[in-house]
């Protein structure tokens, strides 16, 4: 498996990818993000009560789906064009293990949909489409 | 306006959510992109996705959207000339 900082531009603290435990280019990425307490985000939200911020879960499943391009994506751009149906159903913590699933959808000129989930244990923590756009 | 016509008139705007809008007010000779309807790249991807739902009828490459995207008129002879073959 490829590794994070090997594939993506992304460097802390904004790297929301830890690890990628499957991955079939151009069709399904399966990868992880540890939630350590130490997250500068958390800090402030909330001091008393830390909680990933739900479009925090968004940009973590669009990053595991750099992964779905073959080649790194160093020196190449990449970005979010779109988000739909995004569902944020339950709340993620420090201290959980966040399983990212992202699979391929439908591409038209060089536009690319893909699925994606979030689950923690099992259980589904927050489900989008995300609209993304590789250049160059 | 043949019933093919108004049938991707009506996917367009259901497709797009173009609210507010009625076939009639679509004019079928204007561009899709940019002038005209001024729909975009994410527009194309969803219009791509619902002409194969709706019609039966793939869009496979940006050569066959150039031609099948340049009006509504172009499109519902790009579909009747697809669903035929």
């Amino acid at each position: 498996m490829p590794d994070a900082r090997a594939h993506l531009p992304h460097r802390y603290p904004f790297l929301l990818v830890d690890r990628v435990l499957e991955r079939e280019p151009g069709i399904r990425v399966v990868a992880e993000k540890l939630v350590s307490a130490s997250e500068p985000y958390l800090q402030g939200h909330f001091p008393d009560r830390p909680l990933v911020p739900g479009v925090l879960m968004l940009e973590m499943l669009a990053q595991a789906g750099g992964f779905l391009e073959a080649e790194p994506l160093m020196g190449r751009a990449i970005f979010l064009a779109g988000v739909q149906d995004a569902r944020f159903k339950a709340p993620a913590f420090p201290g959980d293990r966040l399983r990212l699933e992202v699979t391929f959808d439908a591409a038209f000129a060089g536009l690319m949909r893909v699925n994606g989930r979030v689950s923690c244990e099992g259980r589904e923590l927050c489900a989008a489409k995300l609209l993304v756009k590789v250049m160059g | 306006m043949d019933d093919l016509n108004l049938r991707v008139k009506e996917m367009i705007i259901q497709r797009l959510k173009l609210e507010g809008m009625t076939p009639d007010q679509i004019d079928g000779t204007a561009p899709l992109f940019g002038e005209g309807l001024g729909l975009d790249s994410i527009d194309a991807l969803e219009l791509v996705l619902g002409i194969e739902q709706v019609f039966g009828v793939k869009i496979e490459d940006e050569a066959a959207g150039l031609k099948a995207f340049r009006s509504v008129d172009a499109l519902t002879e790009f579909i009747r000339e697809h669903q035929q073959a």
